[in-house]
């Protein structure tokens, strides 16, 4: 009897005792969980009536962001999108740390390095968006520049600007996180450099005689007689 | 804010009924010529009164200041026919502040407080067509009868006043329903009362003290209810710009100073249903004006290359029909370049309504309707271009009646 005791009945009071002793740390991390769960909905939920006060919407209309959402496939006014956003980083600390509350080790280095890692991710996603939020910007002011000074090419120059900054948001992101470091940062180099040369070359060489005409416009003054005020 | 030297000489002088400023940039060839106009108009028609010249300059440096200092009263006695010759104060001045003319103005404000006096007119230095009566004219309804504010009525080129009377006079009149001809003139006369509110208020580091002050000033003194004339000066002929002077920056600046003020008076605008006339003085008398040269291909082809590469800008705020409209009018060749009365009344008011919800950055809005503005002129001139003065003053009465009409079109976007 004690072998067969020993046997069947041992292993089970053992994982018994065991798993009692676990429950604590096992309920303590499901209620972490559910908690989080709870929160971040209603975060989610409550958040973008908060925020309608404060007019972000407008604000965001006025920063171009609702483009860059649309573009991103996420057709939510910018309030609703950043309650989520806010709800699911609320969900991931509760999710940390009711694994945290489990205490087992691997994990426990796991999300170590992943938090650790966090900030830069934060980083380099904000580089990104002011990048994009300052390209768009000055895309705008350059293009209407260009226009009010009757520049045919107008457009191309306004998109040159935007995807210039962009690109050197994009490459000082990609420093931050660490990826290809030396890599990117080169690449960028030729080819701003290479564009710059190009663009120099061809004003320089094909485009002489319009240089020549609009700086003797400029410089002359040649305008209308029309006394505009 | 006035140099303690000019502050100096208003002790000195310390009390005055008439200043005069003029403000001046690099106009030594032609400001001479106005400050013997002004001395010779205050002598001839207010030579009991103590009077002073002020000279709010700019930073020139052809010697502007030089040239005022050194009007003398030449000729003069021949003139005005007459031996006796009143007591006359000059002083010039830099302004400080933001360079531009309403920065230029603030200094004249502050003069006229400081002096106390009773009435005080603003003379552009480039004129060539300023004559004594002038001054007569921009003072007397504020001396004899009481006026706060007086605008001045000129005899222009049909191509010239473009803004004028294009966007500024016709918005002024729909929006406060007075029918002041030359919002933005440039020659003003004014009470020492209303010079003391002028500078009660805090707008000098905007738009206002650049090109906007014309339109702020004539905003201010009519949202408040001071009392407004304006009087019949002649031809307005002066030197043409400083060629570098930027389109684009001083159209930003006047309609930008216009559509805040439509935030700050918006109680004022909104209930205004109809417009009345003001008291008009001075008499009126065909005058000859100069050409002016005008390039309408380059005009349309400034308009064409805004809706190529603005319309996506426009159409955040502009209605769709109206951007298909301007598509449409880019490349018709089937038909004269034209942009209607009432779509020009909703392309402004539009902008107004995109400034007041700050759809997108302030700038943006108003440097983008430099295009527009354009072919707007270049409909205009066309329309025009073989017109009599009451013909071209007739079709601005029919933009301003469009103006009127569309309000309500106005007040729906606003909110």
């Amino acid at each position: 009897m004690d072998v067969l005791k020993e046997l069947f009945v041992e292993p089970f009071r053992v994982f018994f005792n065991d798993f009692m002793g676990y429950l604590p740390q096992l309920t303590s991390a499901l209620c972490i969980f559910i908690i989080g769960a709870l929160v971040s909905l209603f975060i989610a939920k409550q958040l973008p009536r908060l925020l309608a006060f404060t007019k972000l919407d407008v604000l965001a209309q006025r920063l171009d962001i609702p483009t860059l959402l649309y573009r991103g496939g996420i057709r939510d006014p910018f309030s609703k999108f950043i309650s989520g956003v806010i709800g699911w980083i609320v969900f991931i600390m509760f999710t940390l740390i009711a694994v945290k509350a489990l205490r087992l080790t691997p994990m426990e280095i796991l999300i170590e390095r992943f938090v650790l890692y966090l900030p830069q991710v934060f980083t380099a996603i904000l580089i990104m968006l002011l990048g994009y939020l300052m390209a768009n910007f000055l895309r705008r002011t350059v293009l209407i520049t260009a226009v009010n000074a009757g520049i045919k090419s107008a457009g191309l120059i306004g998109q040159f600007v935007k995807y210039g900054i962009f690109f050197f948001a994009l490459t000082v992101a990609m420093e931050q996180l660490g990826i290809g470091k030396d890599t990117v940062i080169i690449t960028y180099t030729i080819t701003f450099g290479g564009i710059v040369l190009a663009l120099a070359l061809a004003f320089g060489l094909g485009g002489q005689d319009q240089a020549k005409t609009y700086l003797k416009q400029r410089l002359s003054g040649e305008k209308d007689g029309i006394e505009h005020l | 804010m006035l140099d303690k030297e000019v502050v100096a000489q208003i002790e000195q002088i310390r009390e005055a009924d008439i200043l005069i400023g003029i403000p001046s940039f690099n106009n030594s060839k032609t400001i001479g010529h106005v400050v013997r106009a002004v001395r010779a108009g205050l002598a001839k028609y207010f030579p009991d009164m103590k009077s002073v010249l002020l000279n709010s300059d700019g930073g020139s440096t052809d010697g502007t200041m030089d040239v005022v200092k050194n009007s003398a009263d030449e000729n003069l006695h021949t003139i005005l026919l007459t031996q006796h010759l009143p007591a006359f104060f000059k002083i010039t001045t830099p302004y400080p502040g933001i360079p531009g003319k309403g920065s230029a103005f603030r200094t004249i404000f502050e003069a006229a407080e400081r002096l106390n006096v009773k009435a005080s007119c603003v003379v552009d230095s480039d004129l060539r067509s300023i004559t004594p009566e002038w001054i007569e004219l921009l003072l007397k309804p504020v001396l004899n009868s009481g006026f706060d504010y007086v605008a001045p009525l000129y005899q222009r080129h049909k191509f010239d006043g473009t803004i004028t009377n294009g966007i500024i006079y016709p918005m002024t009149r729909a929006l406060y329903g007075q029918k002041i001809r030359q919002p933005i003139g440039g020659e003003f006369g004014f009470s020492g009362n209303l010079a003391k509110y002028y500078l009660s208020k805090d707008v000098w580091g905007t738009d206002v003290a650049r090109f906007g002050i014309d339109i702020w000033m004539t905003t201010t003194a009519i949202a408040n209810h001071f009392k407004v004339c304006q009087v019949y000066l002649g031809a307005k002929i002066h030197d043409a710009k400083d060629p570098g002077t930027d389109l684009s920056a001083m159209l930003s600046q006047v309609v930008g100073s216009c559509f805040e003020l439509m935030e700050e008076y918006h109680d004022r605008w909104s209930p205004v249903q109809h417009t009345i006339d003001i008291p008009t003085f001075g008499f009126h008398y065909a005058v000859g004006l100069e050409p002016v040269p005008v390039n309408v291909d380059r005009l349309i082809e400034k308009f064409q290359l805004g809706v190529k590469d603005l319309k996506d800008i426009w159409a955040l705020f502009l209605p769709e029909d109206i951007i298909a409209t301007l598509i449409k009018r880019q490349y018709d060749s089937n038909h004269p370049f034209s942009i209607s009365d009432e779509i020009w009344a909703r392309i402004i008011y539009s902008f107004a309504a995109a400034y007041h919800k700050k759809i997108i950055h302030k700038e943006h809005i108003l440097k983008s309707l430099t295009p527009l503005y354009l072919g707007r002129t270049a409909s205009f001139i066309l329309d025009v271009w073989s017109s009599g003065a009451d013909e071209v003053e007739n079709k601005i009465e029919q933009l301003c009646n469009a103006f009127e009409n569309e309000k309500n079109f106005l007040r729906e976007i606003w909110s």
